[in-house]
Formats: structure tokens, sequence, C-alpha cells
């Protein structure tokens, strides 16, 4: 049994000029896992993040992180544990350069000098930045940007790591770095929400799927459970990965045996394909 | 006549270097290859008179230096300038900060030149209200008839006003060590360490990150409203120019809260805390330098009558 490690109670958050963002949000987080959390814009995932991780007090509702109840005098134990890399890199970099952006974060965590110069190494180590120390944010390029703004949550080195829409704006190759590094970090083990569009890479990396809608979790399963449920994916105008189709129309059209077998990568597909080494038939 | 042309010539020479800055401004864009500001891998870096100036701090190869170490030599250097008020420490101090800075941080010396040449036009034009002045009556050794007086300039004035030039560019030229050694953040810092109140040294420091986010986002902004002929004539121009502005209020605004909100996510609590690493003085740098201010003291203390 995995141990939970943040939980929100009956969420609620309403902005300023009156707009409900979050409706009633109650979900569990266990240690290690990883959660895709999609839905359409202005669903209120990136309220939800920014709730979770204590820089907007919920209107109503609580959030337990393990067994500590959020209030004033332990939110920045919250934000200490939970790191959210933000959507736009160029919102986030605050420092003028790449050395003192990373090392932010672990500065306000008041930690020793000698301290925080190693986790700042070890983080532009980690996200591949090493040589770029004393860059300025303005001579970087746009993945860069972003490995930066990574490297500067993996410095302070929180339990639970939240992506805003990580792969927008990136282009294929830095994308495909992006996913190496979730990698890494999930073999780590440590838990990780990632808000997305791309349903595709959901459907490829997360093992559980949070689907917001009008700032309420409609749906909350497997990524096979979610993307078979047509009601929620109509809901939340979703489409539905385009792995899923392929292995049912080979399934429907007789190319495989029904053996739910549903590869989540184009190598699992092959895997799938050569166990199965049937029906086609003669190409003749 | 002949001292009317030099009049007309004199006059015309701010007009004659705007041009040259211009030019050597416009052709930067094309000449990146240049210089071994390229140690580094693909940089993008943007053009035009501030942003060339920090691009320089940063890539220059003496930017190592501690940073304490270069502003206290280019003050220390200016005061002298001033306080000597000597035409041959002047001169010296002219050549050796081009020397350094040049030579030994690596800038090319045309883009030494064509930053130099920003307070040089200024210079100019105040030096000559200063050696050429005005009467009712032919006096001094060159006067120029003006229909109801005389511009004149005598020797004396012509002299003193060359050597303040040279005074003047003499602390711009140590002022310029400065600035196209050493990035801003680092400047910044040590204007920390000398207990600068804390609210003015957080403001610099969010300042100069927000003038590249601003320029970026005016760039696009304009970009985009061109590519609508929003600048296709002066009256759209102007009206173009206003949206623009009104909307980068807007925006700044609403960037001003996503930063708030990313410095509080990385739990930030009301005071601006960066990792700012020591570099430390290098005593082969040190000696030189207190060397050169010595030198300095000498060469005034013995040209002080002859001057």
């Amino acid at each position: 049994m995995k141990k939970r490690i943040l939980k929100a109670d009956n969420l609620s958050y309403v902005y300023g000029n009156g707009k409900t963002a979050l409706d009633g949000v109650t979900v569990e987080i266990y240690e290690g896992e990883k959660i895709a959390v999609i839905g359409a814009n202005g669903s209120g995932k990136s309220t939800f993040f920014l709730n979770i991780n204590g820089v907007y007090a919920p209107t109503s509702g609580e959030i337990v992180f393990r067994d500590m109840t959020v209030n004033k005098k332990t939110l920045n134990e919250l934000r200490k544990n939970v790191g959210i890399v933000f959507q736009d890199a160029d919102n986030q970099i605050i420092a003028s350069t790449v050395k003192a952006d990373v090392g932010f974060g672990p500065m306000n965590l008041k930690l020793p000098k000698e301290e925080v110069l190693e986790r700042v190494a070890q983080a532009l180590a980690y996200m591949n930045l090493t040589g770029f120390e004393d860059r300025p944010p303005h001579y970087l390029s746009g993945g860069e940007k972003k490995r930066v703004s990574i490297a500067g949550i993996v410095a302070m080195k929180p339990e639970v790591l939240i992506f805003d829409e990580p792969t927008a704006s990136l282009d294929p190759i830095n994308a495909m770095m992006l996913e190496e590094v979730l990698a890494k970090l999930g073999a780590e083990g440590k838990t990780m929400l990632i808000s997305t569009h791309d349903v595709d890479f959901t459907y490829r990396w997360a093992e559980r799927v949070l689907v917001f809608c009008n700032g309420k979790i409609i749906a909350d399963g497997t990524p096979l459970e979610i993307f078979q449920n047509g009601e929620v994916l109509r809901q939340a105008n979703l489409k539905r990965p385009a792995m899923l189709e392929v292995y049912e129309l080979l399934v429907e059209s007789g190319v495989l045996a029904a053996a739910n077998a549903y590869p989540r990568q184009t190598q699992e597909l092959k895997e799938v394909l050569r166990d199965s080494k049937v029906i086609l038939g003669d190409p003749a | 006549m002949g001292k009317f042309i030099v009049l007309a010539a004199l006059l015309l020479l701010p007009v004659l270097i705007f041009t040259i800055v211009r030019r050597t401004g416009r052709k930067h864009p094309a000449g990146h290859e240049h210089g071994p500001a390229h140690t580094h891998r693909h940089i993008g870096h943007k053009h035009g008179g501030m942003l060339s100036i920090d691009y320089f701090a940063y890539s220059s190869k003496i930017r190592g230096w501690n940073p304490a170490f270069k502003v206290v030599l280019s003050v220390l250097t200016i005061v002298l300038c001033i306080a000597l008020d000597n035409v041959y420490v002047s001169a010296v101090v002219i050549v050796s900060m081009a020397y350094l800075v040049i030579a030994a941080g690596g800038l090319p010396p045309r883009d030494y030149l064509s930053v130099l040449t920003i307070p040089l036009t200024f210079i100019l034009i105040s030096i000559l209200a200063i050696v050429v002045d005005f009467s009712a009556g032919p006096v001094g050794q060159w006067h120029v008839h003006i229909g109801f007086g005389y511009l004149y300039t005598t020797a004396p004035m012509l002299k003193k006003g060359v050597f303040l030039m040279l005074k003047i560019l003499a602390a711009v030229s140590a002022l310029q060590l400065m600035i196209l050694t050493t990035p801003s953040s680092e400047i910044i810092s040590v204007l920390r360490k000398a207990r600068v109140p804390g609210i003015l040294v957080d403001l610099m420091n969010l300042i100069y990150r927000f003038i590249f986010i601003l320029m970026d986002v005016f760039a696009r902004m304009k970009n985009a409203a061109e590519s609508r002929l929003g600048y296709r004539d002066f009256k759209t121009s102007c009206y173009t120019f206003g949206s623009v502005a009104s909307n980068l209020l807007i925006l700044s605004l609403k960037k001003a809260g996503a930063y708030y909100d990313a410095m509080e996510a990385r739990c930030y609590d009301g005071e601006l805390l960066f990792l700012e690493e020591e570099k430390k003085a290098d005593i082969k740098v040190v000696i030189p330098a207190a060397a050169f201010v010595l030198y300095l003291l000498l060469l005034w203390y013995l040209t002080r009558q002859a001057v």
C-alpha cells in the first residue's frame, strides 16, 4: 500500500472577479504516482496547481500534506515540498544569471551557501546545463530556458513535482529531452503531476489521469479507463490517443487477436505485432 | 573666411559622428561572427545601443576578474582624473583603459569606439560652447563676424577646451572599463556589498531582468502590428504606437502577477536572495592595478608645473 503524500479536500477557489475556478475538488495523491492532469483551457488545472503548491489560499476546503493540514504557518513547508514548473519559463526565471536563478529556491530555503552551491551544480548537471552557469537568461534559447526553470525546481529537491504544460512551445527534440528528464525523475520515485493537452503523451507516460472540467474533476482513473470512456472524452473536449485508436483498429480488423495488450509506446506495439505474427495472410 | 570653414566643420562634426554611430550600429547584425565573443555556443544576441553593451560585458575575457576590484579601479581612476586635473594623466588613462578593454578584454576596437562615440558626441557639443565665446567687438585670436556681433576664440581657450575634453574622455574611458567588462548583475552585487539599501538593489536586479522581457514582448507586438500594416503611414503609426504602449502596460501588470506567483512558489518571502559567488581578486591583477594608480600619481607629481 502506497503512502498518501497529498490530499485536497473539497477544494474551492474563487478569483477576485467572482469567477469560480475550482469547485469542490477532492483528490488523494500517493507517493511515486505519475499523474497527468488533462482538460480544456480554463478548466481549472493551473489554479489547482497553484492551490496545492500554496501560492493561492483556497476559498474553502483544505490541503493535507502527508499528515500536516496546511495553514498559514505550515505554508512554506508545503511550498518547499511541492515544486511547480510554470508553463512560461520567462515568467519564472527571475535572476540575471542561470546560476543565480537555479539558486533562488535553495537560497529561499535558507540553506547554507555550500549546500546551495552543491545543489545548483547538481541540478545543472541533471538538466545538462553545466557550462551555462554565468549565462544571462536573455541569451538562452526557449528549450534552454525551460531546462533552467526545471533545474530551479529540481535544486529545491521537492517530493512532488508539478509541470504546467511542459511540452507547450518546445520543439520535438526538446520535448524528447523533457520526457527523458521525466523518466529520470520517475526512476527516483518522485511524485509528478503534469498538465497537458497532449493525449498521446498522457497515454504513453501517465499511470493515472485526472480530467478537469469547469473546475471539477470529472474522471480519475488509468489512461485506458479514461480514454475508453466516450462520455468523459466528450465532456472534456478530448480526443483519443492515436496509439489506442490504431490498436483497436488492428484488433477490430482482425490483424491482432483481442488480447487486451494495449501497447502504450511504439516499441510495445512492435512487440505485440511480432508476438502475434498471424492472420495477415499471404501478402501476394 | 578660412575661420568660417573651421567653425562650420566644428559644428558639423557631431552630425558626422552621429552618422558614423548609426552606420556602425547598423553594421552590427551582420557582424555577428567577429571577435572572440563566440567562445560560447549559439548565443542569440541582440544589438542596438544598450543591449550590445550588455553583450560586450557578458562576452569580455576579463569578466572573470573580481567585479568589486573592477568597480573600485574604475571609480578610483575617475576620481584621479578629476582631482589631478592633469592632461598627461588623462591621456595615459584614455590609452590604458582602451588597452585593457580591447587587448585584455578582447573587445574589437571598432565596437569599443562605437560605444565611445555616444558620449563623445555630447562632449564635443559641450566643449564647443566652452571654446567659442560671443562678443560685440572683434576680439580674440580668431573671430567670425555674424551680423550683430563676433564669435571668437583664443589659444588659451582652445587649450583649456582640449584639456577639459581629454579629462572627460578619460573619466568616460574609466567608466567604460567597468561597463564593458562587468555584467550588470555583478555590478549590482557589488553595490549590495557596498551597503546600498536592499530595496534599491532588488529593484535594480528586477528592472535589469524586466528590461529584456519587456523588450522581447514589445518586439513581438511590434512585429505583429507591422505584419498587419500597422505602420503604413504616419497617422497609423501613431495610433499603433499608442495601442502597443497601452497593451504593454496591461501586459506588464499581468506579468508582474505571474512573476509574483512563480516567486512565491519558490518560497520567496519578501527578500530577494540570489546566489552570488565570490570571484577572488587575483593578486597578479591587483598589483599592476595598484602600480597603475601610483604611476598616475607620479606622473601628476612630475608634470604638475609643466601644464
